[in-house]
Order: structure tokens, then C-alpha cells, then sequence
């Protein structure tokens, strides 16, 4: 659906739930649980565990806004852990929620287009918050949640935040740039 | 790659619950043994977890790898737990004011070089107490959540979160996620086998940490952008049947029963119990005594 410039840059653009977040929110979640789910076994030096997935709720949020990212994130950890039987851990849900949402909230400076080296600057520097901040979400609550301590919670963060940190940073441009070509190839521009 | 869920068709009492009542019991049973350390409250919340998983009917052969990874994190949870602490487990105590029953030598941290010495790791009936009361009350959770993933047809969440108040377009959105699930299993799996017919080995991801990470990208980028392009179609088709204008109907629906009812108030009122509990703190009250605190009985704590 063809819309104006004053139409794309609002607030209605970035928190509305049109029908087309509705379908990139599920995409966006089935791609996180499916994806999450048979990379385990990929692993850096050190042995720890690598997810390449989790520049889906990256990719997401920065792209279709903060909600997207956040359902991607949220919804998506809910669904792997459907798939892989291993039981439900709302927190972590609420911490991938989390990263794909403060993602999102690139969208304010980049309005959900990355066409220049700057704009994906922003976007790498709003997905590493979101990761730093959404991983520490979820670790943290473990104090909570399974009454571990302060430094057990800091060991889980710290496996977690370097490996996640990297995958990302280095595949969300990647994505970014593969995801220009392919609308300016079918002629859209990013979600409304 | 062949994609399924861990749901399992069969008769039981916890498959003829309603879906809601699974998630509503899984929530507040978790938020109410989170917050207490009592271990008479948390080995009661236990063994009523135990009635219900074994009332699901599971057997070990379809569960014993989660039930594998389970043991592993609780057993990593508790015991790293409690060696990263020094023994200083029990929330609001010093393991040096509790009663000790053995010391073993183990590696403390100090903050003047060389910041690692030989320290003893004294357990205490308080920190062993709260070690195994830390361990059922992670297990409890597990309990109740194990059975959702095996019990609960995934078709049926979409109309269960709408059920609990949740906006219809979330609700659809969690159905409609679920349904692409074995689409983008099959895309996944075919472009795979395309890359690899091009040379590519996931398994064999050479150069440093970087290069092995951008080598990632022929695998996931053809998959998501594929998915992009292809849900234009999927859009098209609900915004030609206007959806979201109207409230949305389900095909599928759900009615509760009367266990089901009584089952969400039993639920809620376990955790209203305990908060109002957590939130009164001590109860002097002779007979009660054990609800505060750890609970560890006199003559072992005296």
C-alpha cells in the first residue's frame, strides 16, 4: 500500500500493528524458534555455544520497529522452547523480548531504512544496547527467578553477551544490505 | 529438515485441560514458589508438582532428553550457585553466623594479588537446606512447564492467549507464527542443501572468529529475506479480507469445564497464599512457626 512521507515518518509508522507487522511479528518468531533450535551446535573456540538466530530479532526490530522486534524476540524464544521440549523460562522469553525491542527503537533515527553506511551505524549501535540490555534482563532475573547469585547470574551473562554480541554485529549488516537489494528489487520500501 | 512440535496426542487429564488453565497454573505456580526459600512451602509445591506431570501420563522415552538437559541446568544452577558464593547462598545470611557441619578447602577470591587463595567451603544446615530447597523449587517450575510443549496442541494457543485477554491481533500473530513453522522448516532445509550443493560446509567453518561468523550468512540471509518477500502474498490475502477491522472469531473453541475453573482458582489462590505470607513476614504463631524462614527444624538449627 502506497503511502506519503509525512504518512512514514510518525509515530503511528512505528507503534501501529498494521496487518503487515501482524505477519512480519509471526514470521519474524517462527524464523527466532525454528533457527535457534538446530544451531546449538555450533560452537566458537572456548566451547560456547553460538546462535546465529539471534540476529533475527535484531534484523526484525531495527527494520519493522520495536513491537516487531519485541514479539520476534519474545514469541520466538517461547516457540523454540515449544520445538525443543526443553519447558517454558519466561524470563529469557522476556530478555529476547527485550533485545529485539530496544533494537526497534533505532527506527526513530532511521525510519526502518538502512540505504547508507551511517543509518546501519545506528542500527549496530541500537542492537548492541538492546543486546546488552535485554541478555542482562535475563540473566539477572535468574537471581530472582532461581535464587542464584550475583556472580553465578554475571558467568551466565558474560558466556552469553560476547558470542551474541558478536554473531550479531557482524550478520545484522549483512542482513540489512541483502534486504535493500531484494526490495529495491521488487520495488518496495520497508514496512508502513 | 523435518520440523515438529513435542506435542503428543493422547488421553490424559492434563490433554483434556483447557490450554489457559495449563499457562495460568504454570504462572502462578512459578511466581509463587519464586518467592519464598521455605522448604516445607517449596517441597509442598513440589510434590503437588509431581501429581500433575505424572498425572500428563509422559513416558521417560519421550522426555528423558529434556529431562537430561534439565538435570544438567539445575545441577549447574545449585552447585555453581553456591561455589561462585562461597556458600553464601541463603539470602539475608552470613554462612559464618549459621551452624556449620564440615569445611572443605576450596579457592576463595581476596582482592590484594595474587586475588586467589585457599579458603575452607564450609557447609552449613542452612546453605545445604537451601541447595536442595533451591533445587525443587527450579523443578516445580520445570513441572508445570514441561507438560505445555508436550501436552498442548499448537494450534490451540492462538485462541488460548485470546481467551486470556490478549489482543486478537497478538493472539493471531502467535497462531499465524506457529502455522509458518513447517514452511520456513522445509525453506531452511532446501536452501541448505542448495549451499551445500554450492560447496558450502556449515560443519567446516574455516578462518578466525569473524570469517567463520560471515561464512554464517549464506545459510540464514537466503531463508529470512526468502521469508520477507514471500509473506507480500500472505499480507495481500488478509488485507483483502479486511483483517483486523472487525473483532476476529476462532474456529477453534475452547469451554471450560468446571476442573478447569477450579483447577485456575486453586492455582490462584496458592499464590495469593504465599505473597500474603511473603508479605506478613514472620508468623509467631506457635504451630505455624515453620512457615518462617527456611523452616529448618530446632533440633537441627538450635
Amino acid at each position: 500500500m502506497a503511502v506519503t512521507e509525512g504518512q512514514r515518518r510518525s509515530a503511528t509508522f512505528i507503534w501501529g500493528i498494521s496487518v503487515r507487522k501482524v505477519v512480519y511479528m509471526a514470521l519474524g518468531a517462527a524464523l527466532y524458534g525454528l533457527l535457534s533450535v538446530p544451531t546449538n551446535f555450533l560452537q566458537l573456540p572456548g566451547n560456547v555455544s553460538i546462535r546465529p538466530a539471534i540476529v533475527i530479532p535484531l534484523f526484525f526490530g531495527a527494520v519493522f520497529g520495536p513491537w516487531v522486534g519485541l514479539f520476534s524476540g519474545g514469541v520466538g524464544n517461547f516457540i523454540g522452547d515449544l520445538v525443543s521440549g526443553y519447558g517454558v523460562y519466561w524470563n529469557w522469553d522476556v530478555g529476547n523480548g527485550l533485545i529485539g525491542f530496544i533494537a526497534g527503537l533505532a527506527m526513530y533515527i532511521t525510519w526502518g531504512r538502512y540505504n547508507n553506511t551511517r543509518l546501519i551505524v545506528i542500527g549496530e549501535i541500537f542492537a548492541a544496547v538492546g543486546i546488552i540490555v535485554g541478555l542482562a534482563s535475563a540473566a539477572f532475573s535468574d537471581i530472582i527467578v532461581s535464587q542464584t547469585t550475583a556472580s553465578a547470574a554475571s558467568a551466565t551473562y558474560v558466556s552469553g553477551l560476547i558470542p551474541d554480541l558478536i554473531l550479531g554485529l557482524i550478520l545484522l549488516p549483512i542482513l540489512l544490505v541483502a534486504y535493500n537489494a531484494a526490495m529495491a528489487r521488487y520495488g518496495r520500501r520497508s514496512a508502513a | 529438515m523435518l520440523m515438529t512440535f513435542a506435542y503428543i496426542e493422547r488421553d490424559s487429564f492434563v490433554h483434556r485441560l483447557d490450554p489457559r488453565v495449563k499457562l495460568v497454573l504454570l504462572f502462578a505456580f512459578s511466581f509463587a514458589m519464586y518467592q519464598t526459600i521455605n522448604f516445607w512451602v517449596v517441597l509442598t509445591g513440589f510434590l503437588i508438582s509431581l501429581i500433575y506431570y505424572n498425572s500428563a501420563r509422559l513416558k521417560w522415552s519421550e522426555t528423558k532428553r529434556t529431562w537430561k538437559f534439565v538435570f544438567v541446568l539445575v545441577g549447574v544452577i545449585v552447585c555453581a550457585n553456591f561455589l561462585l558464593s562461597g556458600g553464601n547462598v541463603v539470602p539475608g545470611l552470613n554462612v559464618a553466623n549459621e551452624h556449620a557441619l564440615f569445611s572443605i578447602p576450596f579457592l576463595g577470591f581476596q582482592r590484594h594479588a595474587p586475588f586467589v587463595e585457599l579458603t575452607p567451603l564450609t557447609f552449613t544446615v542452612e546453605n545445604i537446606t537451601f541447595m536442595f530447597t533451591q533445587a525443587m523449587r527450579i523443578l516445580s517450575a520445570i513441572l508445570f512447564a514441561i507438560p505445555i510443549s508436550y501436552t498442548t496442541n499448537p494450534g490451540h494457543l492462538g485462541v488460548s492467549f485470546s481467551g486470556l485477554g490478549v489482543p486478537d491481533k497478538i493472539s493471531y500473530a502467535i497462531d499465524l507464527s506457529l502455522r509458518f513453522m513447517p514452511t520456513l522448516a522445509r525453506d531452511f532445509s532446501v536452501t541448505l542443501d542448495a549451499q551445500r550443493a554450492r560447496g558450502f560446509e556449515i560443519d567446516k567453518l574455516r578462518g578466525g572468529i569473524f570469517s567463520k561468523v560471515a561464512r554464517l550468512a549464506p545459510m540464514i540471509v537466503p531463508v529470512i529475506i526468502g521469508s520477507i518477500v514471500g509473506a507480500e502474498d500472505i499480507i495481500s490475502a488478509m488485507e483483502l479480507r479486511c483483517f483486523g477491522v472487525a473483532k476476529r472469531t476462532w474456529i477453534t473453541q475452547l469451554h471450560m469445564r468446571p476442573i478447569d475453573s477450579l483447577l485456575i482458582v486453586l492455582g490462584l489462590l496458592w499464590f495469593i497464599v504465599i505473597t500474603t505470607i511473603n508479605i506478613i513476614g514472620v508468623i509467631h504463631s506457635g504451630p505455624w512457626n515453620f512457615l518462617h524462614g527456611q523452616g529448618i527444624p530446632h533440633f537441627l538449627a538450635p
